[in-house]
């Protein structure tokens, strides 16, 4: 039978126990300060997209005088939100995955939980670094060829902006990943320390 | 027997004609072609239609990337990329032959090699070429002249935005599985669209006036190959691809087009009000909307790419095919 | 190795490091990257293939709206606009067991008819009516289940994406298509408060976190309190369907409309200042990425998947296999809950309809029907586990650690049962879909 909230006990004895997880630190170098201003250009986008679509509403019903090229500047900008948020989601832990066997891991041996932290925080900074390098490209080329959405003689808009985006997005992310697991590793000394001290 | 691995894809599903003909005509015949060339090559096909390999609007990148092998590439949503194959949108009010203008653009591509070098210079070998059939007007309000348009919204996304200008009427942004919606609730009050993708999108059931004002094909995309991979072909294979690559171009513009007009009669048969444009109407018409063909042709050539030739070329490949040209968009 | 068996290596692999707690995004994008670069032994194809669906796989106006839908769902919390017309529904449905549970399936099936993707249920509602179920004394495990379990009805219920993907696929008219979803949406709205009210009778430990329904204190609140708590609420979703009803936008820029109202309602009832607005933004920016990222990796999966071939094989395999109708049909659900396992929902109608419609047609099934039949199968996916985005949207929406990811799964369980009932009801019986036609 299941009474309790689900989770609460686990929560109670990771405040005395278990060391707590890299996120909602702040970042070495002050560098959180730099997700954090990414994060809100994103948020700035967001807005603007708001107010974009309400005024093409208003001016196509009210006023016979759509917006012009809403709808390509909306499917454009959520990418480059995506990427310049993505830096500060995840430095925030808001990345999903399972915690199961990490919770598990750190009531009971806290120095394996940090240091599998850590290595999955290098996995991630991999991966940002394969689309990194695979993506750089992209920013010259569109560049080069003058990229655009929308129409000639209508409405066009550079692409570039939302490529440079997506660059800066994945390197900073990537660096947030390495220096997230600095911080694991570093976590998972202090507690090895403190073992040897305590025997 | 040296087996070939080949992917396919498209961003369409193969609901679509251009798909579903790479599907059940040409990768079977190329089989076929092998097979009977003594089975010396066989290719071993992979694919994945309908963007779910590589999506609409990222074809060419997908495919010169070498994520897919082969498939079909829709230059008219990579205009940034393609603009010279874009010329008949920037023209419009052509002909309602699609087979002329596949024919015509594949023509330019022989004659003006900055234009037939697109495809190389984006990593890829141009196996065949597709139009679509000619675009006209759905609305839930009779159209018998241009002024019947004053006040309503059109969905005509892109470039077909340009062909509502100055009428009257507003251009609305969508696309052909957002139409239905938009015309129902309001939002819009008709379509600019090609009757082959209409019928796909019920149109007529919330659009029933369908006004044949003929806007004209319009050249749609190409059937491509990875230049590297390609290149590594053995060359009687190359020349299969090749070969089959023009009779899909063929079997393509003549399926595509009855298929139009077989279409247009089903519309009228579930309750459709199909009419045409009355000739001194389309040409008041094309005498209204601006010569974004001109501002292409500078754009073009501010680019250092020949796009005053490319448009006089296509406006003479339309003469010569006999149609009725209300407009000649290469004179300013 | 051939193909196909990198494709199910990779879904061994994929489970355990999900399971081990590597971040799901990373688990799906990295193993893709290996997948591919074995099946086609070149690592700039695998990479490429990772950059492009970086830049195009969340590229689309519909997606793109998708924070917006978030917002609204934050303001209507923030400005306790979810709150007070939680407070009503608890005093009238208090002495029902069960009651605030049917009351967040009822309001779902609403909002349903505002939003075509499912997405954007499962983030508001987790924001508005978790806590307020955990407040009354329900069970968190429950609660998140409710909410996950009836976002689908976001794409059953009319407008719905799914829907006009199936039309265009199958070549069916798009209103025919909603209109055949009203009863099976409805349906499967009662049968999800049928459960939750036999549950809460039979065995109130799974509903109630006291074990028991708390025994209901406090004063009634008067009539016209109720109706003063009730009128926000009514503003916005008489604003919003009137307009999307009236024609004045799509379903698409309802989010936009929900999300501009919601903040003038929080600022008329001072319930917003620049900072608390601030925060609700940052909020709504690291859910989207969250569930936006992981959609990215899910497409490179999905993509990786279709490079493989083993999709288009399963599909060649049923359509040769000689099946009869009712076996048909009963294999092709099955692979689809199969497939919504690991991919996501647009991506299934993709990969099957192409080869699974022929034969339906062959078999002279109605098409609307058997869309009907698709769509609920392929939404079945948004709850299962590894991959289910219904669920993992309500763990970035709730961001509590306390509620993990198991217990959301967990928590949809039953749901997922429900569904399958209906599911097989609407099978046995087509008039269901076909009535209103
Ligand atoms: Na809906
Ligand atoms: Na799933």
């Amino acid at each position: 039978m299941n009474l309790s909230t689900p989770g609460t006990g686990g929560a109670a004895s990771r405040v005395d126990a278990a060391p707590q997880d890299a996120y909602n630190l702040p970042l070495p170098f002050g560098l959180h300060r730099l997700t954090q201003a990414l994060n809100a250009l994103g948020t700035l986008m967001i807005i603007g997209l708001m107010l974009l679509i309400n005024a093409d509403i208003v001016g196509r019903t009210g006023f016979d005088a759509p917006v012009r090229g809403v709808t390509e500047l909306v499917s454009l900008s959520i990418v480059g939100i995506v990427f310049l948020q993505l830096a500060d989601t995840l430095r925030c832990g808001r990345f999903t995955r399972a915690d199961m066997l990490l919770d598990g891991l750190k009531r009971d041996r806290p120095v394996l939980a940090a240091r599998l932290q850590a290595l999955y925080h290098l996995l991630g900074a991999l991966l940002m670094a394969v689309i990194l390098w695979a993506a750089w490209p992209s920013l010259t080329e569109s560049i080069a060829s003058r990229e655009y959405v929308g129409a000639l003689g209508d409405f066009t808009a550079p692409v570039w902006p939302v490529r440079l985006m997506m660059l800066v997005g994945l390197s900073v992310t990537a660096l947030t990943f390495v220096l997230l697991a600095v911080i694991d590793l570093q976590r998972g000394q202090r507690l090895a320390a403190k073992r040897e001290h305590k025997r | 027997q040296q087996t070939i691995k080949l992917t396919a894809a498209g961003g369409h599903p193969p609901v679509f004609l251009w798909v579903k003909l790479l599907d059940e005509f040409y990768i079977p015949e190329v089989d076929k072609r092998l097979a009977a060339a003594g089975g010396k090559h066989k290719v071993e096909w992979t694919k994945a239609w309908g963007g779910t390999l590589i999506k609409i609007g990222a074809e060419s990148k997908g495919i010169s990337d070498g994520v897919a092998d082969f498939g079909f590439v829709g230059t008219l949503f990579e205009a940034a990329k393609f603009p010279m194959q874009n010329v008949s949108y920037v023209a419009p009010f052509g002909t309602d032959n699609l087979g002329a203008v596949g024919s015509i653009v594949a023509d330019m591509q022989k004659k003006i090699p900055a234009m037939g070098d697109t495809w190389t210079k984006n990593g890829l070998v141009y196996l065949g070429g597709t139009a679509l059939d000619t675009y006209h007007l759905w609305t839930n309000f009779p159209v018998k002249s241009i002024d019947d348009l004053k006040g309503k919204k059109i969905s005509a996304p892109g470039p077909s935005a340009n062909w509502v200008k100055n009428t009257g009427a507003v251009a609305v942004a969508g696309s052909l599985p957002t139409y239905y919606e938009d015309i129902k609730s309001g939002v819009s009050n008709g379509a600019i669209t090609f009757s082959t993708g209409a019928w796909g999108a019920k149109l007529h059931e919330v659009a029933p006036y369908v006004t044949k004002v003929n806007f004209g094909s319009m050249y749609a995309g190409a059937v491509v190959m990875n230049k590297r991979r390609f290149d590594s072909l053995p060359p009687e294979v190359q020349q299969v691809f090749r070969e089959v690559g023009l009779e899909y171009d063929k079997r393509f513009a003549e399926a595509q087009r009855s298929t139009a007009d077989a279409l247009l009669q089903k519309m009228a048969a579930a309750g459709a009000t199909v009419s045409e444009l009355p000739a001194a109407e389309r040409q008041r018409w094309a005498d209204t909307i601006p010569n974004v063909a001109q501002t292409w042709a500078t754009d073009l050539q501010g680019k250092g790419a020949p796009g005053t030739e490319i448009l006089k070329a296509y406006m003479e490949g339309l003469k010569k095919s006999g149609a009725q040209l209300p407009r000649d968009w290469s004179v300013k | 190795m051939s193909a196909t068996t990198v494709a199910v290596l990779s879904l061994v692999l994929m489970l355990l490091l999900i399971w081990g707690g590597l971040h799901v995004a990373v688990v799906l994008g990295l193993v893709s990257f290996v997948g591919v670069w074995i099946i086609r032994d070149d690592i700039g194809v695998a990479a490429n293939l990772l950059a492009q669906a970086s830049s195009d796989a969340i590229a689309s106006h519909i997606f793109g709206v998708v924070p917006l839908f978030v917002l609204t769902g934050f303001l209507v919390a923030r400005a306790d606009i979810g709150k007070d017309a939680f407070e009503v529904a608890n005093q009238l449905f208090r002495r029902l067991r069960g009651g605030l549970g049917v009351a967040t399936v009822a309001s779902n099936a609403v909002f349903a008819a505002i939003t075509g993707i499912s997405i954007a249920s499962a983030a508001v509602f987790t924001r508005v009516a978790v806590p307020q179920m955990m407040r009354f004394g329900y069970q968190p495990k429950f609660a998140v289940g409710v909410v996950a379990g009836s976002s689908v009805l976001g794409m059953l219920i009319p407008p719905s994406l799914l829907m006009i993907l199936y039309g265009f696929l199958a070549n069916q008219s798009v209103g025919d298509l909603f209109t055949a979803g009203i009863v099976p949406g409805l349906l499967l709205a009662s049968a999800f408060a049928i459960g939750i009210v036999l549950a809460a009778y039979f065995k109130p430990s799974m509903v109630y976190a006291g074990g028991e329904m708390p025994v209901p204190d406090g004063e009634d609140m008067s009539p016209l309190t109720m109706a003063l708590k009730l009128v926000p609420i009514v503003l916005m979703i008489g604003g919003v369907l009137g307009g999307l009803y009236g024609g004045l936008f799509t379903a698409t820029e309802a989010g936009a409309v929900g999300a501009a109202l919601a903040l003038l309602i929080a600022v008329l009832r001072r319930k917003l200042t620049a900072r608390s607005f601030w925060e609700v933004l940052t909020e709504t920016g690291h859910v989207t990425v969250a569930v936006s990222f992981l959609i990215i990796c899910a497409s490179i999966y999905t993509r990786m998947l279709a490079m493989s071939g083993m999709p288009q094989f399963l599909m060649e395999l049923i359509s040769h296999a000689g099946f009869g109708p009712f076996a048909f049909l009963l294999v092709y659900v099955f692979i689809i809950i199969l497939l919504g396992t690991v991919i996501d929902s647009s991506s299934i109608l993709l990969i099957v309809l192409p080869l699974m419609l022929p034969i339906a047609e062959q078999f002279g099934m109605n098409l609307i029907w058997f869309g009907v039949v698709t769509v609920v199968a392929v939404e079945i996916g948004l709850l299962t586990p590894p991959f289910g985005l219904s669920a993992y949207v309500v763990k970035s929406s709730l961001n509590d650690p306390r509620i993990t990811l198991g217990d959301i799964f967990r928590g949809t369980g039953p749901f997922t049962l429900i569904m399958v009932a209906v599911l097989l009801l609407l099978m046995a019986f087509p008039a269901l879909s076909l009535v209103l036609l």
